[in-house]
């Protein structure tokens, strides 16, 4: 195992938790179980201050401490659409656990897949409870043991757990500082916390372990402060705290889920066959195996189980099968079956990326228009590549399964196996582990329920690594997108009517940053010929992609600079500030001096961050050079500088493959990308220059800010290449489109004002 | 089954393999040296990479039966009893990674660019490193890293004399 300790954090539903605070009530089987596991049974011991509940265990050398909040004052936009149904925690809880060791350890719902969360949620404990970084563990994604936060995904860390567990931990003080004070008799005001020691001003001490016993024994009720500490008196919060587990990271002793490794383990692997869709009609091969080489042959799903990882893959493609494959929409066919099989926008209240956003009367007022603009933009589907394949380690005892996995939504695919295996939720334990990236293409659980089942048949664990194949083949992609804009604008060319239509990619980022008085933003969902799914940033950035370079037409075609056309239709004062700095910084306008070098922006407001993007591009022929690149990200309060800054230039750089030449290609029955030979992805030579500068605004809470940069990078480019080599793209990848251009003919503005 | 003899980070491993396993799953799987990563099976990402007599390989392309005699240095095998690798607090000190999946292949694959030159440009660094991915988009830092690792392994020689073990 790699967890020699498993603490068992509930036992009974305590008569006072009319909610269901926690989703798990996992029994163990004997033998996981801690010897301390007779203290656990007794009676939670809890206090109501105001709308706090807390909740006082003993675990194992700890004392285990639960804050509850009602939802409602907490957490308005925890529904989720791109992962899975639509789900709403009915109330949000923290829980930590205090060690004599003066250990801290916080449990959270949240996992670990490059972007920082594991040292942000450190400091916001750190921070509330005055101890150092250093001091704080996080048990992160584990069903069993954490509270059901939601996934990781929608950059909500920052603006949604980071801010529950301050207030949770703030909560936490307030009590031992109040325990302190009634048991030393003095106010709690003149009880002082300092490096995890209440002080008292004659000379008394306590560590925060026993305050929690004392708290534990006698809850106290009153005199507790619960507001935390404020932005402006951060100590820990704010900084650049470096990541939390970096050592471990750069000696190879960070373990990943493809590391683990469980007693009597086996390995799996999967068999796919050469088509995308197909349903298996024969099974050949399977006696010339090795003895030791399991067949698992259920329906359409065949994988093998062998005793090491090279054997396993050998024996999958010793098999031999006769397919019956399905024949793929083509690429030529795709708008058109997008169209052909979309349905209406339906607006759905409270819905956070809502697929229906009105205002005015966008119809009528394009027609009445004196100035009209007319225009097609497209995306293609695009693979994550995490770099760590998918894996999963699953074991059954019983009707009970466990399922290591490297994974961005534990509690998701807690459902999917329990849906999947016709077991109750409460036999399954999902425990995510570190992963190798994400950038969405882990929300699934596909690999989870491809080692199950191999597992389920084998009697023992087994490990499935998904190949860089599978990978392709098995996971789902960015979504393709086709977008329909038109837009009309009074004779000086403010726009009046701004009509715009997502097909298939999705809802994010369709609100837009410009003041038109009529718009009309809906998304079509369709169908697809591809598997597709959550990806960073999602269709927000086929949405900006669209809408920036809508307005950069525009510009050319009221012979306005792009800033100057922008800012006249935003009222945004944050947004015109970070564009205005970035100008200044980028030297906007003055660069491009040299033949086919040239300089494009475009700006949003994603996720409640606003961001301006300028890239400076060499175009020669097809091929264009990225030269470099400035972002002005102001996310309200910076939580960690250096953290956001390494986020903020990573994603642009990943933003460039598929703005530039990522794209997956199919064919007939076959998905003809399925190496990594055949997707290239940014490398060292293809990163530019990039500065980054941000607006730090501690009164305001914190956006999210692990995806967001993704959605300003294509269009920025694109405007470059439009004013390098005077063709319009408006298709994602360009260097293809751009390609496809320059063999067809020169083209101007489309059908620009008409 | 044939024994094979591995000399990794200076132990001696003794196996029975048919010899086509690729170093990789030896690594990984049998001497439990799980800092080396599998990231695509076709040498085209770097995260498999090890040292082997002193030169990068792609441990995912290398089948043990190739490895003969020769000394396999893996990330586990860099930090030593006075501590971590001027490579390994480089780039911890420049937090050049995020998930830090690609972070043992491209340290192992910096240790033999700095073998060969001990002051490398940024641009002699993006191209030995070309054949390494980090899909988090670490790069510069992971260049920034490099080069500070080159300015302290160089310090370092002048101040004892000689070139660092190892």
């Amino acid at each position: 195992m790699a967890e020699s300790r498993i603490f068992r954090l509930e036992s009974e539903p305590h008569p006072g938790e009319a909610k269901r605070v926690y989703r798990r009530r996992t029994e163990f089987a004997p033998g996981t179980i801690e010897p301390e596991r007779f203290e656990l049974f007794e009676t939670t011991r809890y206090s109501f201050v105001l709308n706090r509940r807390a909740f006082w265990r003993v675990a194992g050398a700890g004392i285990l401490l639960t804050v509850c909040f009602p939802l409602h004052a907490q957490n308005q936009n925890a529904q989720e659409q791109t992962g899975g149904e639509a789900r709403l925690p009915e109330e949000i809880s923290s829980r930590f656990l205090f060690e004599e060791s003066g250990e801290i350890t916080g449990f959270t719902g949240k996992v670990e897949l490059g972007q920082g969360s594991r040292t942000l949620l450190s400091q916001a404990i750190a921070e509330e409870l005055f101890v150092p970084v250093a001091r704080v563990k996080l048990v992160m994604g584990d069903t069993a043991r954490v509270p059901d936060d939601g996934g990781t995904w929608a950059s909500l860390t920052s603006p949604q757990t980071v801010p529950v567990v301050r207030a949770a931990a703030a909560f936490a003080r307030g009590l031992f500082l109040a325990a302190a004070a009634r048991t030393w008799s003095v106010k709690p005001a003149d009880v002082r916390l300092l490096d995890g020691v209440l002080q008292g001003g004659a000379g008394q001490r306590m560590t925060l372990f026993d305050a929690a016993k004392i708290a534990r024994e006698n809850p106290p009720t009153s005199g507790v402060e619960r507001a935390p500490v404020r932005p402006d008196e951060w100590k820990v919060l704010g900084q650049s705290v470096p990541p939390v587990r970096g050592r471990e990271i750069v000696t190879g002793a960070a373990m990943y889920a493809s590391d683990l490794r469980l007693p009597g383990m086996l390995f799996g692997a999967m068999v796919r066959g050469p088509h995308y869709k197909a349903k298996i009609e024969r099974v050949r091969g399977a006696d010339r195996l090795p003895a030791s080489v399991q067949v698992v042959h259920d329906g359409d799903f065949l994988g093998v189980v062998a005793p090491d990882a090279s054997t396993a893959r050998a024996a999958a493609q010793t098999l031999g099968v006769v397919w019956d494959a399905s024949v793929l929409v083509q690429e030529e066919r795709l708008a058109e079956h997008f169209k052909e099989t979309s349905r209406a926008p339906v607006f759905v209240k409270g819905a956070r990326y809502p697929a229906l956003i009105e205002k005015g009367d966008a119809y009528n007022g394009y027609f009445a228009a004196p100035r009209k603009l007319a225009a097609t933009y497209t995306t293609a589907y695009v693979a994550h590549v995490p770099l760590e394949t998918s894996s999963a380690i699953a074991s059954w005892e019983g009707d009970r399964l466990t399922v290591h996995y490297g994974c961005q939504a534990p509690f998701l695919t807690m459902e999917l196996l329990a849906k999947t295996f016709g077991i109750p939720e409460e036999n399954v334990r999902v425990i995510a582990s570190d992963t190798g990236s994400g950038f969405g293409g882990k929300q699934g659980g596909a690999v989870a329920v491809e080692a199950a089942r191999l597992a389920r048949e084998a009697g023992k664990p087994v490990k499935l690594c998904w190949t860089r194949e599978d990978e392709f083949q098995a996971n789902y992609f960015r979504p393709a997108a086709l977008v329909e804009v038109r837009s009309g604008a009074d004779v000086k060319g403010q726009i009046q009517a701004f009509d715009f239509h997502n097909y298939n990619s999705g809802a994010s980022g369709l609100p837009i940053p410009y003041n038109f008085p009529n718009y009309y933003l809906g998304y079509h969902p369709a169908n697809t010929p591809l598997r597709q799914g959550s990806y960073r940033a999602l269709a927000a950035v086929a949405n900006t992609f669209a809408r920036e370079m809508h307005m950069e037409e525009w510009a050319a075609g009221m012979k306005e600079d792009s800033i100057a056309f922008r800012l006249r239709h935003i009222e945004d004062a944050r947004l015109k500030e970070a564009i205005l700095k970035g100008a200044e910084r980028f030297g906007w306008g003055k660069g491009g001096s040299k033949p086919g070098m040239a300089q494009g922006m475009a700006c949003t407001i994603e996720k409640d961050a606003r961001l301006a993007f300028f890239v400076e591009v060499k175009a020669g022929g097809k091929d264009v050079n990225l030269l470099r690149a400035l972002m002005v990200f102001d996310p309200g309060a910076v939580l960690n500088p250096d953290n956001l800054r390494n986020q903020i230039t990573g994603n642009v750089i990943q933003a460039t493959g598929p703005a530039l030449y990522e794209r997956i290609v199919w064919d007939d029955t076959h998905l003809r990308t399925r190496h990594l030979g055949q997707y290239r992805v940014p490398r060292f030579s293809d990163a530019p220059e990039i500065e980054v500068e941000l607006i730090d605004r501690r009164g305001i809470p914190a956006a999210g800010a692990g995806e967001s940069p993704n959605t300003v990078v294509a269009p920025a480019i694109a405007a470059a290449i439009r004013r390098a080599t005077g063709i319009w793209l408006r298709d994602l990848p360009l260097l293809p489109a751009l390609a496809k251009a320059i063999e067809a003919k020169p083209q101007g503005p489309a059908r620009a004002n008409q | 089954m044939p024994i094979f003899t591995l000399n990794i980070n200076g132990r001696v491993w003794e196996l029975e393999s048919s010899g086509q396993a690729p170093l990789l799953d030896v690594l990984r799987d049998a001497a439990q040296l799980t800092g080396t990563k599998y990231g695509c099976g076709e040498g085209l990402c770097g995260a498999c990479t090890v040292l082997v007599a002193g030169k990068p390989v792609k441990s995912c392309l290398m089948a043990i039966s190739e490895v003969g005699e020769q000394p396999v240095e893996t990330i586990e095998g860099l930090a030593t009893a006075r501590g971590l690798h001027p490579l390994q607090e480089a780039f911890l000190s420049h937090a050049a990674f995020q998930c830090g999946y690609c972070t043992p292949g491209m340290i192992m694959a910096s240790k033999a660019l700095l073998a060969d030159i001990p002051n490398p440009t940024a641009q002699q660094i993006e191209e030995r490193l070309e054949g390494h991915i980090c899909r988090c988009g670490t790069y510069p830092r992971i260049v920034e890293a490099v080069q500070t690792a080159a300015r302290a392994t160089r310090a370092e020689s002048s101040g004892n004399g000689g070139p660092r073990r190892g």
